[in-house]
């Protein structure tokens, strides 16, 4: 039986919330708040002392892999950090309070206000990246387990019985981070041999009678018209060849 | 000071299913919520006298308040403008409630004590004066509660003071 | 009645469109928000955000830099015009016919700017009263809701009997409303007043308004003392700063354990939990955008018609 997710809790606006000025996220806020799994102190706690550890992590890192819903999480509480640095500087008591909480090691304090928010003063977009990462690695030495009690039976991730690793991962950055980009930029490279013969040939078949029309005609989706006058065209291309 | 505490208590439970190696399942009640006093006037709860009546002054300064006996209502609730039967110094005596510690709707005055006007039968006060300030509504209700040939209890309002 | 006119047409508008509606809340104050506790006051805002303007002209490349940013000071003037931040009820073609509808209601009569400890004279039309018009002196102990249904509680003790009435400001009921005194308190509401003795509570009902000629709303620091318990609601618990430190002296020690029990110290550094509890400065500044104008004209026009 699949029980609803329950409505969380409202939170009614009072005038001191009305007071405080927090910027807006630009990533997407979730309204059902996760719950972690259990650390050494139990309750919301124990739940913000977790975050504390990844989000001091990302930014020590830069680039943390972890699971997926935690990861998910902390992210809401790096940008929020990141947006009030942004949005207030080390001068504001609150958010220097603010960060010397929420990271753990001093000198990212430092990091955060001399390097981070310069970085992040005029990102119009979030300052996270978050994707969903790989269950596991091969790389790393992982193999199907052996289950003791059933000696024959190779146990695989595939059996949800036997709870091996099976959690979503995530991977979780900072945008702007030194290291070299999780998806290759698409940029077209005009000195790969493909786009070299091709430039060579657009501009061959420019060069002809009629040819800049019909590459525009092309170009522009509106096809090639059927060129009647072919030989006429061959003829041109001898005599530009000599 | 005396309030009618009247709470609702639920259960509210979540199943979880624990699934151990040899797959039995146990579940765990958790949650038990109450909900906030809603001082709600129903039987045995204890009102304040607010006129001047001898009975009602004698009751309050021995420390014993009438107490609700029956609330003539189709739900046993009272509030304000409801007759009810109560109980002071050994006596049945009927009152009008006129103040009520319950949340009221919109526009609807809400008193710090449940106050209630005693009466006889035929809706004559016993007092000759209501010394707190009394809802102006209750010359709605009271006016409706009010049949020709039945008790007229219109004649608490002739000796209110003031209408809030 | 126009109240419930315009309240049918929103519903049949809502419903035509498959939105959701709001429900009603219950009081719960358990927000203890012991961080930013000053109410900015009408000239500055005390937190210091919004005073150096060269950060926030940076955040906001999205937005044009020639349009005129509304100052934000007047959210604490019009606080039911900006919804709730619960993001599974809201839906913006609701909130904006709601703004609609409010902006034509203080069209009619002057909804002026008060806040929780500001002693108001209310006029209503009273269909219980020979006369049909009634009214209320009273200190405004609560302020509830957003929208269409924000609503205010009165309280008063007349005759040394506490008396509270809740109204609701855009009921086209009320006839009129006076601000006899305008302050502030330290809470966000005084339900503790019910508890305290009546001096605290007490406002003549014949009262003439306290003109104050100064820009900023003056602050009430006064500290409440309690009446001994039982009390309607567990003063306790919350750290209100209203309340006289002598609530110690009333409780018994297993409730002062108990206290220390319900302390979060690490609730203030739950940024996520704030953010979802706040509205972000964009969007209160779109909201202020398009009422400032209205309310202006209103406010100008009403002043007016007073003077």
């Amino acid at each position: 039986m699949r029980l609803n997710k329950p409505t969380p809790l409202r939170p009614l606006i009072h005038y001191a919330e009305l007071s405080k000025l927090v910027s807006r996220l630009k990533i997407p806020v979730h309204w059902h708040v996760k719950k972690l799994r259990r650390g050494d102190v139990p309750g919301p706690e124990g739940r913000l002392l977790k975050l504390r550890a990844s989000v001091t992590a990302l930014f020590k890192y830069e680039r943390i892999e972890m699971d997926y819903y935690p990861a998910d999480e902390a992210r809401g509480y790096a940008e929020r950090l990141i947006s009030e640095a942004v949005r207030n500087g080390p001068q504001c008591p609150e958010t220097m309070e603010m960060a010397d909480w929420w990271l753990e090691e001093k000198q990212l304090v430092h990091k955060l206000f001399k390097v981070l928010v310069p970085r992040y003063q005029n990102y119009p977009t979030s300052y996270t990246n978050f994707y969903r990462a790989p269950f596991w690695y091969f790389s790393d030495g992982f193999q199907p387990q052996l289950n003791e009690e059933y000696p024959d039976k190779e146990i695989n991730e595939t059996i949800p019985a036997f709870r091996t690793v099976s959690y979503p991962k995530g991977l979780l950055e900072l945008k702007g981070n030194p290291y070299p980009p999780i998806f290759p930029s698409k940029v077209t490279n005009p000195r790969s041999i493909q786009n070299v013969l091709l430039s060579s040939a657009k501009d061959f078949y420019k060069s002809k009678e009629g040819g800049s029309e019909r590459l525009s005609n092309a170009e522009s989706g509106r096809g090639i018209e059927f060129v009647p006058n072919e030989p006429k065209s061959d003829e041109n291309l001898i005599e530009s060849s000599k | 000071m005396w309030h009618s505490l009247s709470r609702i208590f639920t259960m509210s439970v979540l199943v979880n299913l624990v699934n151990t190696a040899t797959s039995c399942s146990t579940v765990l009640w958790r949650g038990f919520h109450t909900s906030p006093a809603c001082h709600r006037l129903q039987k045995l709860s204890r009102l304040r006298v607010v006129d001047n009546s001898e009975l009602g002054k004698q009751a309050m300064l021995e420390g014993k308040p009438p107490r609700i006996i029956q609330v003539y209502n189709k739900n046993g609730i009272g509030t304000t403008g409801d007759i009810v039967l109560c109980a002071i110094k050994g006596l049945k005596k009927k009152g009008v409630i006129v103040g009520v510690k319950a949340q009221q709707p919109v526009l609807l005055p809400r008193t710090d004590s449940n106050n209630v006007v005693l009466i006889e039968d035929n809706g004559t006060p016993l007092g000759t004066r209501i010394v707190v300030p009394v809802p102006s509504c209750l010359r709605t209700i009271l006016k409706k509660k009010t049949h020709a040939k039945g008790a007229d209890y219109t004649k608490v309002l002739s000796i209110a003071t003031r209408f809030v | 009645m126009a109240f419930y006119v315009s309240r049918l047409s929103l519903g049949l508008e809502l419903r035509r469109l498959g939105c959701k509606t709001m429900r009603c809340s219950g009081v719960d104050c358990r927000s203890s928000s012991s961080t930013s506790t000053t109410l900015a006051p009408r000239s500055l805002a005390d937190d210091g955000k919004t005073d150096k303007l060269g950060r926030r002209e940076k955040k906001n490349l999205m937005m044009s830099e020639s349009v005129d940013k509304p100052d934000l000071n007047l959210r604490f003037k019009y606080p039911e015009m900006f919804p709730e931040p619960f993001m599974i009820w809201r839906n913006p073609v609701k909130e904006k016919l709601e703004r609609k509808d409010m902006l034509a209601r203080r069209n009619c009569i002057s909804i002026p700017e008060f806040y929780v400890g500001s002693v108001l004279r209310v006029n209503l039309s009273n269909i219980h009263q020979p006369d049909k018009v009634s009214s209320f002196v009273g200190i405004c102990i609560e302020r509830k809701e957003t929208g269409l249904r924000a609503s205010i509680t009165l309280r008063n003790v007349i005759d040394n009997l506490g008396v509270e009435i809740k109204l609701e400001l855009y009921d086209p009921r009320l006839l009129k409303i006076e601000v006899l005194r305008l302050e502030r308190r330290l809470d966000p509401h005084l339900r503790y007043l019910r508890d305290a003795p009546p001096e605290y509570s007490t406002f003549p009902l014949d009262m003439k308004p306290d003109i104050n000629r100064s820009d900023e709303v003056p602050l009430n620091r006064i500290k409440v003392k309690l009446n001994p318990r039982p009390w309607t609601e567990n003063w306790h618990k919350i750290e209100y700063k209203g309340i006289d430190e002598s609530i110690d002296d009333l409780i018994t020690n297993k409730w002062k354990a108990r206290r220390e029990l319900l302390r979060k110290p690490w609730e203030k550094y739950d940024l996520m939990k704030t953010y979802r509890a706040t509205l972000p400065e964009e969007e209160m500044e779109e909201i202020l955008t398009e009422i400032k104008d209205d309310v202006e004209e209103h406010d100008r026009k009403h002043s007016r018609r007073q003077s």
